[in-house]
């Protein structure tokens, strides 16, 4: 029962240090505040759910739902990356709620505010799945850690700093943005992907601002431009978002109770410690 | 394709609808035109508004006139706070405007999730509402609470015009909004007039959230949904020009409703979505507006 | 000929920033821009590397035309450059900010910090530095970028005396070295001292372009650095 607990809780663990690291990578590395981060969960968790329960094997359809992601993430980068700092945030913005709009109304596709249950385990047995998850979340972690300490790495950090210095070095500015996020939105639909094969079901929930709030307070908890602190975040947060089953008396309130710490959480950080715990980067 | 003789109401309910969204988007606006920033929290402040009065005049018991001033005092006062625990900090220590929108949209969810906790996540209806009268003009109906939503939107119009044109806090407002460094050594005090901007914002929070709860349902995310629609107003009327904002809410609004002529209406929000993506790539600055910052 | 500016011309909302300027800057000299405040001599800076676009005229680099080039593009061609207010990577350490320019073995970077009298630790972060030492850290990254031109930005203004003295120095060194450079410096003695040629901007018109000693009695420059 508590080895149970834990293994459920281990496996969502590993999806949020994915979504966490991959939102790291745009805003914390590049300085691309990509507020439509979520879209791409969904959007991997979504590809996910519709082809498995339509009979395509899993195997295909977590590549699909990585790459599907990041083949609209690379396009929507292609016209946006150019915008300066808070339009690019507003355009972002803007794509969760058109995503919001789009999975609510498509019904045929997505069965709109029903969501769509039953979607299939990808390893029956929970202990390894959550195995499995972690094994994709250890690559993830290791494919981000030698790029973020590559010449490329140190050009998106160079981008994030100061774009036109960056230019006069010669480099294509432009090209590293899109390359930064094409890259992001690829992890953020495999960890939508592994979140929908964990829950057996999703809905246009995963849009919700509340859910994002949530993500990114891990991440600036944990520190921009850090590996580690994303890794610390993730843990910190969900050991605070966990202990709240047991300080909230009332099930109906947990959900309330823990986005409102979430938020408290997330605006002491934004106050008083903004480079996180091992940020880097002032914010 | 609907018949014809639907049209008159179409365009009434676009007006409804888009005085909605203007009075939404007007304290949003206006923030975003003197302090840089997206205020998001405005739809906090119109939530927080919309159940003040279900509570002091449901609840409590209040007469109209006295529970609908005291609401607006408390929308004020949640802005105040807003500004004093929230914003303040973080200008102070020099944060950045993105920083301060994701602040902003984490007061917002904070919002919806505290009335969760607070009224529970079922819908709510204010017992003020059932003076409601329904006008029959043969072409179009209206009710009483919506031409009172319509006359609020060209009133704060006009009086957004005339506190930004003809008076000293306009000016103020104006030059800081120019340029900060210039109005503080011209002797204008940011803070000072940033607080009187979130107490022009809470007012007109106040406005929205019992207009917007007499004429529609309350529910915890409310907040959420008025202040996108405002967002997405204030963009496509202009973001830098604060009547832009009214022209954007209409301007949504009747679109939204005529879109109904072609499309199923579940699909209003996709419109309105697309219409902001349409703006921010290829018209950034909207309807009104003049050029934009680029220093952010 | 290293670099050919011809009739450039820049307005900025109705204002001629730059109007019609045609100058050139020959392999292997010092040439330095002068003119009083708003001349537009930046402007001229950031039309040449391409971070703002001309609306008329032509720049050639060794006979090739890069006007309407991205800047990285023209990085590439073979220009480097510093900015008035300095641009390091603040967030990034000495040497991860030289390894954006080229990426060469840290014996290489520690020994052209030592010739810029930068004596930090590779791995400082550039916010620890003083403004000073950032302008010291943004030349090097400039002369370590491959490069056949290389622009300053007022090297010596907003630092210390010291700082400027040691300037002063690396850009006599270089001239020694034979550099290519183009100059904005306000320090007229040290403009006299070190430029092989000297473009006088006023009010976005090249008025005199010159040697030094021609310049200096030139009574046009004079009025337009003094007012009538």
């Amino acid at each position: 029962m508590i080895l149970d607990y834990f293994v459920i809780l281990m496996t969502s663990l590993a999806f949020y240090t994915i979504l966490v690291l991959a939102l790291n990578l745009a805003v914390g590395f590049t300085g691309l505040i990509n507020l439509g981060h979520m879209v791409f969960f969904g959007i991997g968790a979504y590809t996910s759910a519709i082809l498995t329960t339509h009979g395509i094997p899993w195997y295909f359809a977590f590549i699909l739902a990585g790459l599907l992601a990041s083949v609209l993430g690379t396009l929507i980068a292609a016209i946006t990356v150019r915008l300066k700092g808070e339009y690019f945030a507003m355009v972002t913005l803007g794509l969760v709620f058109i995503a919001t709009a789009i999975s609510r109304n498509w019904i045929s596709l997505t069965r709109g505010a029903l969501g769509i249950p039953g979607v299939p385990d990808i390893i029956r047995d929970n202990f390894y799945y959550m195995i499995f998850s972690w094994a994709v979340a250890g690559l993830c972690i290791l494919f981000l850690y030698k790029l973020t300490n590559s010449e490329t790495g140190k050009v998106l950090q160079a981008i994030r700093d100061d774009e036109t210095a960056a230019a006069i070095l010669g480099k294509n500015t432009y090209f590293y943005k899109v390359l930064s996020i094409a890259i992001s939105t690829f992890f953020a639909g495999i960890a939508g992907s592994l979140f929908a094969h964990h829950i057996n079901f999703v809905d246009p929930s995963v849009f919700d601002l509340e859910f994002f709030i949530f993500v990114i307070s891990m991440l600036i908890a944990g520190g921009l431009a850090s590996l580690k602190g994303s890794i610390v975040g993730v843990f910190g947060l969900s050991i605070v978002s966990e202990a709240m089953r047991y300080i909230v008396v009332s099930p109906s309130l947990i959900g309330a109770v823990r986005d409102i710490v979430y938020v408290v959480i997330l605006i002491i950080i934004l106050i008083y410690k903004p480079k996180g715990i091992f940020g880097k980067v002032d914010v | 394709m609907p018949s014809l003789s639907i049209l008159p109401q179409l365009i009434v309910n676009g007006l409804i609808a888009g005085s909605i969204y203007a009075l939404a988007a007007s304290g949003f606006s206006l923030a975003y035109y003197v302090i840089r920033f997206l205020h998001f929290a405005q739809g906090a402040a119109i939530a927080i508004a919309a159940y003040a009065l279900f509570t002091l005049s449901n609840q409590v018991g209040l007469n109209g006139i006295l529970s609908i001033l005291l609401t607006i005092s408390i929308a004020v006062a949640a802005t105040l706070l807003m500004n004093y625990a929230v914003y303040t900090p973080l200008r102070k220590r020099k944060a950045t405007g993105v920083i301060l929108l994701i602040s902003s949209l984490a007061i917002l969810t904070f919002t919806a999730s505290l009335i969760r906790a607070l009224f529970g996540p079922s819908t709510k209806t204010l017992l003020l509402s059932k003076h409601n009268k329904s006008f029959d003009f043969g072409l179009f109906t209206i009710t009483s609470i919506q031409l009172a939503i319509i006359i609020s939107a060209v009133l704060l119009f006009l009086l957004l015009w005339i506190l930004m044109r003809k008076t000293r806090l306009g000016k103020a407002m104006r030059a800081l909004s120019d340029n900060k460094e210039v109005a503080q050594v011209v002797g204008i005090n940011p803070e000072k007039i940033y607080t009187y901007t979130f107490i022009i914002a809470g007012i007109f929070a106040g406005i929205s959230g019992i207009l917007i709860g007499l004429e529609q349902n309350l529910y915890p995310r409310m907040s959420v949904i008025i202040i996108v629609k405002g967002f997405i107003s204030s963009v496509v009327g202009g973001i830098n020009s604060v009547p832009g904002a009214i022209i954007g809410g209409l301007f949504i609004g009747l679109v939204e409703n005529l879109g109904i002529w072609f499309l199923p209406s579940g699909y209003k929000d996709a419109i309105s979505f697309s219409i902001l993506l349409l703006f921010l790539l290829l018209r950034p600055r909207g309807i009104l507006g003049r050029g934009m910052r680029d220093d952010t | 000929m290293m670099l050919s500016v011809k009739n450039i011309s820049k307005n900025f909302g109705g204002i001629k920033a730059v109007d019609g300027c045609s100058f050139e800057v020959k392999e292997n000299t010092i040439t330095s821009l002068i003119g009083p405040n708003g001349a537009g001599k930046t402007t001229l800076f950031n039309v040449i590397s391409g971070l703002t676009a001309p609306d008329s005229g032509t720049i050639k680099l060794l006979n090739k035309k890069i006007n309407n080039l991205p800047p990285y593009k023209i990085a590439q061609a073979g220009i480097s450059r510093t900015f008035q207010l300095t641009k390091v990577f603040k967030n990034m350490s000495i040497k991860d900010n030289l390894l954006i320019a080229n990426n060469t073995g840290e014996d290489k970077m520690k020994k052209l910090l030592e010739s810029v009298y930068l004596q930090k630790p590779l791995n400082t972060t550039a916010s620890e530095l003083s403004y000073g030492q950032q302008r010291l850290l943004e030349l090097a990254r400039a002369l370590l970028k491959p490069h056949s031109l290389l622009m300053l930005d007022e090297p010596t203004a907003g630092v210390n005396p010291r700082i400027r003295q040691e300037l002063k120095s690396i850009l006599k060194r270089l001239r020694k070295d034979g550099k290519t450079i183009l100059l904005i410096e306000h320090d007229m003695d040290f403009v006299m001292d070190i430029s092989d040629f000297v473009v006088v901007l006023n009010e976005g018109k090249v008025l005199k372009i010159g040697k030094p000693k021609d310049i200096a009695k030139d009574k046009r420059v004079l009025e337009a650095y003094l007012g009538k």
